[in-house]
């Protein structure tokens, strides 16, 4: 950093004045991360601790970040609930559809994107970049647009209210931006690589999955956890093809109880442990692996 | 284990081996089909593999949209075939009416004409007017996305900036800061909706954190959720939590990229803080910030589950792409949510294309100098 080498030179040769003003610096800059994170936590934590809450701690005037008593029996009223005005809506039935959707979306979004990907970054033909440019324009679609069609079509199909919208167009690469930083990732392989398996007589569908997968996994872990995220937080595709409460995901199980218990009185702390429960996997993913995370955003964020 | 639970998983996973499988056939096909005809093996490669994104693009992006385009021109309601009627949803749609006040008591209904409601009203002195139009909700829709659009692109880039440029200093633990502060982009955007209902609430916390200025400057409590003059602010206020997030982490990365002989010879040359950050830090950053742009304001402009979850008062409109979910999904009015739809999908283009036009007088890309 040119500023600290600076201040660091000055340090040297003994100066008092400019170690103040390094100090008074670091004082600012750290008082204004700590600042962001109470802004960052304090939503946080306050859905939390909602969720252990009773009723009558709702709603007291004093700003309480533990509750007492703690009440984690929320947790399993919020399903009782559930279950008691929609039979079927068991905690194992909501958890098992959001994963089912879930992983059969990302699995068809990670496969196809590396294929389409590959396509686009390590083969030479014809109308590729016209072709990868139309691609990147689809971004600016916004999916309610196509989602009125959509809708009907598979409504001819007689497949509204099963997860198949939800879940095998994703083998058609629907997600641009996964197929845009794989191929940035492909366009970082040397070349040679390819060429030493095509002289010892290589098929395409070899050196892909002998040679490429491997190379590409640290993208394709990327990718998945991204992916993993969107699937498990869409709310918008679920909410148009759903109907049946005991096949919803928890987005809709959470906005279902929204609307059908908590209608009068809402009742927060329910609500506040249905979102957390919900949060809970992404947040665990984020955790373990923030490094495939954050890399993956800068690869398009960067090269972009 | 109750087996009916299977039926409803079983049936999509075997369309899902089926559809994968078809693909792989129809890939196979296009690779023999290009060789039989003389063309390489690595462009008939080549084009077999995007063959999935390709008959994607062709299904659920170009046969949709030219079926939008087509309801567009209909009246649907699911019931009865469509049927043509033209432009009718646009003209009702662009039904629109300006009228001056006579007096700033005047009401809006009384200056307009029949069958308009009211979506802006300006009173200047004793005077002023008022705009209205037919399809009143969606021109109020279309007020409350815009402002939002508009105000917080450039507040949410300029914050994710400053968070950029605070990590970017030499802090102890920036891997740690930098895991917290992404943590907004990572839950999931229901719950926090939900969340912030209940945060902005009457009761709620945000109320109460307030109430010792409140009481001092002797002010009403505002009411976020119920007061309409106050849903903008709301929006404006929520989407500020997204400074923190994947906006400022790319931006970090931009800021790591930037090589610091850039900024010894700003040193040498004798710049200060600000000439730094105005001739070094901003036009190196400037492919960040553009591709950040871009997508904040795509983002913004197609905002839903805030939507979703925090209903707005009447009046005040809500985000376009509920209420065209609901023109749609709620009214049963295929044609004129498809017309809403079209007016939203020009917006976007309309103003990303004005931002990429922008972009060669300020993004700077490392040598593309050379070339020009």
């Amino acid at each position: 950093m040119a500023t600290l080498s600076q201040t660091q030179s000055r340090n040297t040769s003994d100066q008092p004045p400019s170690q103040r003003a390094f100090h008074v610096r670091q004082a600012i800059i750290y008082g204004l991360l700590l600042f962001g994170a109470a802004l960052v936590l304090i939503p946080f934590l306050w859905m939390i601790s909602t969720s252990l809450k009773t009723q009558d701690q709702l709603f007291v005037r004093t700003i309480d970040f533990i509750p007492n008593p703690i009440v984690p029996g929320n947790y399993i009223e919020v399903w009782e609930r559930l279950n008691s005005i929609s039979p079927g809506m068991t905690i194992w039935r909501i958890l098992g559809n959001t994963l089912f959707i879930t992983v059969l979306a990302m699995f068809g979004e990670i496969f196809s994107a590396s294929l389409v990907a590959y396509g686009f970054s390590r083969f030479k033909w014809k109308g590729r970049d016209a072709l990868f440019a139309l691609m990147l324009v689809t971004v600016m679609i916004p999916g309610i647009v196509t989602r009125v069609p959509g809708f009907l079509i598979w409504r001819q199909l007689g497949l509204l209210d099963t997860y198949d919208p939800l879940t095998w167009p994703s083998l058609f690469a629907w997600g641009p931006i996964y197929v845009f930083l794989m191929r940035q990732f492909f366009m970082s392989i040397p070349r040679e690589i390819e060429e030493a398996a095509i002289i010892d007589g290589a098929n395409t569908l070899q050196i892909y999955v002998y040679i490429m997968l491997p190379l590409i996994r640290p993208i394709m872990l990327a990718i998945a956890v991204l992916s993993f995220q969107g699937n498990w937080n869409n709310f918008q595709g679920p909410l148009l093809y759903l109907n049946t409460p005991e096949r919803f995901p928890l987005a809709l199980a959470l906005r279902f109880f929204d609307q059908s218990l908590s209608r009068e009185a809402p009742q927060w702390q329910y609500m506040m442990a249905l979102a957390t429960m919900m949060a809970a996997p992404v947040l665990a993913i984020y955790f373990l692996a923030q490094k495939q995370f954050l890399e993956g955003i800068n690869v398009g964020g960067v090269k972009g | 284990m109750d087996l009916s639970v299977l039926n409803t998983y079983l049936p999509t996973l075997i369309r899902y081996v089926l559809v994968a499988v078809a693909l792989a056939v129809i890939m196979l096909i296009v690779y023999r089909v290009q060789l039989r005809f003389g063309i390489n093996s690595e462009a008939a490669a080549g084009r077999a593999l995007v063959m999935p994104w390709v008959i994607g693009f062709l299904i659920f992006n170009l046969f949709t949209i030219g079926a939008s385009l087509y309801l567009s021109f209909t009246e649907y309601n699911l019931f009865r075939a469509p049927e043509w009627v033209g432009l009718q949803n646009y003209a009702e749609l662009f039904d629109v009416s300006a009228a001056p006040l006579e007096s700033a008591a005047q009401r809006s209904s009384d200056a307009l004409p029949p069958r308009h409601d009211e979506i802006v009203r300006v009173t200047i002195g004793d005077g002023g007017f008022v705009l209205g139009a037919r399809e009143s909700d969606f021109w109020r829709s279309m007020r409350l996305t815009v402002v939002y659009a508009v105000v917080t692109v450039p507040l949410g880039l300029a914050g994710a900036l400053g968070v950029a440029l605070l990590l970017n200093q030499k802090v102890r633990g920036v891997g740690l800061w930098r895991v917290l502060y992404y943590l907004p982009a990572v839950l999931p955007a229901v719950a926090t909706a939900l969340l912030w209902r209940w945060m902005f609430s009457s009761t709620g916390i945000v109320n109460a954190s307030l109430s010792p200025f409140i009481n001092f400057f002797g002010l009403s409590q505002p009411q976020w959720l119920s007061d309409p003059s106050l849903s903008p602010v709301l929006f404006i206020i929520i989407s500020m939590w997204g400074i923190f997030g994947a906006n400022s982490v790319i931006l970090l990365a931009g800021l790591k990229g930037i090589p610091q002989e850039l900024y010894e010879v700003a040193d040498i040359d004798g710049g200060g803080e600000w000439a730094k950050f105005r001739y070094v830090t901003v036009p190196m950053l400037s492919p960040s910030l553009f591709y950040n742009l871009v997508t904040s304001l795509i983002g913004a402009l197609q905002a839903f589950e805030v939507a979703a979850f925090i209903p707005t008062p009447a009046g005040a409109g809500t985000f376009l792409n509920w209420q065209i979910y609901q023109e749609a999904f709620n009214f049963r009015h295929m044609g004129m949510a498809s017309a809403m739809a079209w007016i939203l999908l020009l917006i976007i283009i309309a103003l990303t294309a004005l931002v990429f036009r922008s972009s060669s007088a300020w993004v700077f890309y490392q040598g593309a100098r050379e070339r020009s």
